[in-house]
């Protein structure tokens, strides 16, 4: 039915943003993590969101064709934040350098408080979107 | 004329009754068709909203508002049928009530 297509939008929303409070939160539990599994210091991971592309089945594509757009978002990819790492005098550490320098991950806490603020709110607007599409349909059935 | 009309006439008649009655299961069997499939459409609704909060329950579903979404699709399919049914019998009322 036509009115669950908004529903759908909301819910990929949804999904996405959840998918950044995942990764804020992996980023804040790293934040002094100074072993990576790849080696190194933990890198800051961020997400790239794009466009969802249409499903090639018959009413999405139909849709297409009538220029409506019902395909929502989706997580493009997870980059690494290549800026960096943070550098802190600690000559008793075991992954000092020669210098006495640890290599910290180059994460911001107050930059990630503020993407997960975002995220929150995000989510908290899709709701509202698919609430108001909910709320649309029931007054049609009230006709 | 008159007697083309008699015949006219008397030739309407006769097609109109096979002509209500070969519509009336057509339409009822459109109508009844298309219920059925609503009804259907919305049973299966119900049942993946259940079977996703059991998922959920169980663990083998993470996103908690896919599982509500479905849910609000299956209240919403049922809130339609709902408003169907009340529209249909509420027609088959007044019928009823009317003085003949």
């Amino acid at each position: 039915m036509d009115y669950f297509s908004a529903m759908d939008i909301s819910a990929s929303g949804m999904t996405t943003q959840r998918f950044r409070l995942d990764t804020v939160a992996l980023n804040m539990a790293n934040a002094s993590t100074t072993r990576s599994i790849n080696g190194g210091p933990y890198r800051r991971q961020q997400v790239i969101l794009g466009e969802r592309a249409m499903q090639p089945t018959f009413n999405q594509m139909l849709a297409r064709e009538q220029g409506l757009r019902y395909a929502g978002v989706e997580v493009v990819q997870i980059q690494e934040d290549d800026s960096p790492p943070r550098l802190v005098l600690e000559p008793g550490h075991p992954d000092a350098d020669a210098r006495g320098f640890v290599r910290y991950p180059n994460i911001n806490p107050v930059g990630e408080m503020v993407i997960l603020l975002e995220a929150v709110r995000l989510y908290e607007a899709n709701v509202r979107a698919l609430n108001a599409g909910k709320e649309m349909a029931l007054r049609a059935l009230q006709i | 004329m008159a007697i083309e009309g008699i015949g006219a006439a008397s030739a309407i008649t006769p097609p109109a009754i096979p002509g209500t009655q070969a519509a009336q299961p057509a339409a009822g069997s459109g109508f009844d068709m298309w219920l059925q499939a609503q009804l259907n459409t919305v049973n299966d609704q119900i049942m993946t909203g259940e079977s996703n909060v059991r998922k959920l329950a169980t663990g083998e579903e993470g996103n908690l508002h896919e599982v509500m979404i479905s849910l609000e699709k299956a209240k919403l399919s049922f809130e339609l049928i709902l408003a169907v049914r009340n529209k249909s019998l509420e027609a088959y009322q007044e019928m009823m009530r009317m003085q003949i």
